[in-house]
């Protein structure tokens, strides 16, 4: 029998999580259901500074805003389905710009709209757009709906006493709690907070990203940006890549390179592959709303402690993709090692620590694939082979999309890396990509002698 | 209702989105409308079930393969989520759990197709009793204008309780 130290959560424990995003949301929910199935009842406090309705930074949790594929079909799965008013613009299609020329990808394994692009808070600043519905106030609703309660407290200390975790807030003493779940993402502050009570757990490296909200008109981005997020490859200083992720009357730049500014977004906005697509006459705006969100890229250092958990951006995350698909992989795996197996630290080792290497190990796959799309792009004839060869494959996706599916994979995260991996190791297809990249070559060299 | 946030694939009244017999193992989630599963009979269409928002169906190819064991339709317009088989089982071997809301709505379709074949058969053994009983009254030419309203009422109801244990059936039936 396991002693009380490292025993499951009983009927009535009492739980604590910072944070309210969906790391936070996702641990509540699935602990909630689990509990009820095996005939317990928690008690859940969700304590989360934001109420996720206000415009701009202030009601928002700062993210790009895609809930990738396979988290839409596990959510479903699940139960929990997006409604018309948290999904912006259902995506079926990424379109590539890089120096070779545009390519628009669609998936060969369904012909649906299966990518959801959100608002992790109430819209950007100035946004008239009525019935926008927050992606995290719609799963905290939920976790709420499952029996949580919900604290717009600052939680800015947390003390071991009696072999529990103690909550304060501005000094004041909170109260005390059989497990306490770490989802606040990758701030700083609470990050320190956490690693001040000298468990061990190190806060994980982040880069970071810059976004912008511009706003060009439903009309406009319906009919230039349709259900399509836009990617550029176009080896602008400073600026890795690109991102467009419509969204309503808006759309959204992701910026992924060396510390991004709002220079960047401008930079960008002028470029003349941009400016095709941009309304009649339209001018960059002087103001508009933008942040610098945090991107985890190297994942926590133990991030689990006798009754204490981490999950989400504040534990592990996939490289660069999903990672609110990320929340829900490490959030129900803890949940489930709290209510089946234990809260121990020992407890948390086997059963929870796997699920965050398995992400870890993943991203080393996963950098690997980026870095070799990266030199891809860099040798002029591969580039321009790999694209005629996706060209070809988009013309009739049923008889090869070897490429394309890779492709697909690396930018909507529908399939770990590793998976990814493994295909692209195929011989044949590599063959034929050395073969189109040697013909362009030779096709170059042909034309510059006539 | 903007068009721009809806997610999976529209299917406008009477389209069809799962046809029976064809080999296919992806997996379906109704997001919102109604659709009806369908199993041709002749020139007749069965309706075995009807499913709402957040139903699933298509789950029994998922996991064995076979072809499908009937159609499904869309009753007026319904939108529907597929769910891609390959990606599916990978994450079911990571974790089982995601099997378990299929699992808890098969288990209910068994329980429900339990009750319903004990009716049944209970209503076979009541059929087939007074079948037998007819079978033991002797029927003469000479009384049968006596018995034969008493053979015609006992057919009528053996008809009706027939009726009543194939509308059962058809009843909330599913894939």
């Amino acid at each position: 029998m396991k002693s009380a130290k490292n025993s499951p959560l009983k009927d009535g424990a009492r739980v604590a999580i910072i944070g309210g995003g969906p790391a936070g949301s996702f641990f509540s929910i699935f602990a909630s259901k689990l509990a009820k199935d095996l005939g317990r009842r928690l008690d859940i406090t969700i304590y989360e500074r934001k109420t996720f309705v206000n415009q701009g930074a202030a009601g928002c949790n700062m993210c790009a805003g895609v809930v990738s594929e396979s988290l839409v079909q596990l959510l479903a799965l699940e139960g929990i389905n997006l409604p018309p008013s948290v999904v912006q613009s259902g995506i079926e299609s990424y379109h590539f710009h890089t120096q070779n020329g545009n390519v628009r990808i669609k998936s060969s394994r369904l012909q649906q709209r299966g990518i959801a692009t959100i608002y992790r808070g109430g819209g950007p600043k100035g946004s008239i757009e009525k019935g926008i519905q927050s992606f995290d106030d719609f799963l905290l609703h939920k976790a709420v709906e499952c029996g949580a309660k919900v604290e717009h407290i600052i939680v800015d200390e947390i003390r071991m006493e009696r072999d529990k975790p103690v909550l304060y807030s501005r000094g004041k003493m909170l109260h005390d709690c059989d497990l306490l779940v770490g989802a606040s993402g990758v701030k700083a502050s609470t990050g320190e907070m956490y690693e001040k009570l000298g468990t061990g757990y190190k806060a994980p490296s982040i880069i970071k990203a810059m976004q912008s909200e511009i706003e060009m008109g439903n009309n406009w981005i319906s009919s230039q940006f349709a259900h399509s997020i836009h990617i550029f490859l176009l080896h602008i200083p400073r600026i890795k890549f690109v991102s467009i992720i419509p969204k309503g009357d808006f759309i959204t730049i992701s910026i992924l390179g060396k510390e991004p500014d709002a220079g960047c977004t401008k930079v960008f906005l002028s470029h003349p592959e941009m400016r095709k697509m941009l309304p009649p006459g339209f001018k960059i705006p002087e103001k508009f709303c933008h942040c610098f969100p945090k991107i985890n890229v190297g994942a926590a250092r133990k991030p689990f402690a006798h009754r204490l958990v981490f999950v989400g951006d504040a534990s592990s995350a996939r490289l660069y993709k999903d990672g609110i698909g990320s929340s829900y992989i490490t959030s129900k795996a803890a949940a489930h090692t709290a209510l089946l197996y234990g809260i121990g630290e020992e407890d948390f080792k086997e059963h929870y620590l796997p699920a965050c290497e398995t992400l870890n190990r993943d991203n080393l796959f996963g950098q690997f694939l980026f870095h070799v799309n990266d030199l891809i792009s860099t040798i002029s004839p591969l580039s321009r082979g790999y694209f005629k060869i996706i060209q070809q494959e988009q013309k009739n996706l049923q008889k090869d999309a070897h490429y394309s599916d890779i492709l697909w994979d690396m930018f909507t995260g529908s399939r770990f890396y590793k998976n990814i991996f493994i295909r692209a190791l195929n011989p044949l297809p590599i063959i034929r990509l050395l073969l189109a990249g040697s013909a362009s070559s030779l096709r170059k060299v042909f034309f510059s002698h006539q | 209702m903007p068009e721009e946030g809806l997610l999976g694939r529209i299917y406008k009244d009477d389209e069809i989105i799962v046809k029976e017999g064809m080999q296919s193992r992806t997996m379906y989630v109704v997001q919102s409308g109604k659709v009806k599963i369908v199993k041709s009979d002749g020139d007749k269409e069965i309706i075995l079930a009807v499913l709402n928002e957040g139903d699933i169906f298509g789950e029994m190819s998922l996991f064995d393969a076979s072809p499908r064991s009937a159609s499904v339709k869309a009753i007026g317009e319904a939108r529907v989520l597929a769910i891609e088989h390959e990606g599916l089982l990978k994450r079911i071997t990571m974790d089982p759990t995601l099997a378990f809301r299929i699992i808890k709505q098969m288990s209910q379709r068994i329980r429900n197709l339990n009750s319903k074949l004990s009716t049944a058969m209970r209503t076979i053994t009541q059929v087939n009793n007074k079948l037998l009983l007819l079978n033991s009254e002797n029927v003469t030419f000479r009384d049968r204008e006596t018995k034969s309203s008493h053979v015609i009422d006992n057919i009528a109801q053996i008809q009706k309780e027939l009726h009543k244990c194939n509308e059962l059936f058809i009843q909330n039936e599913s894939l």
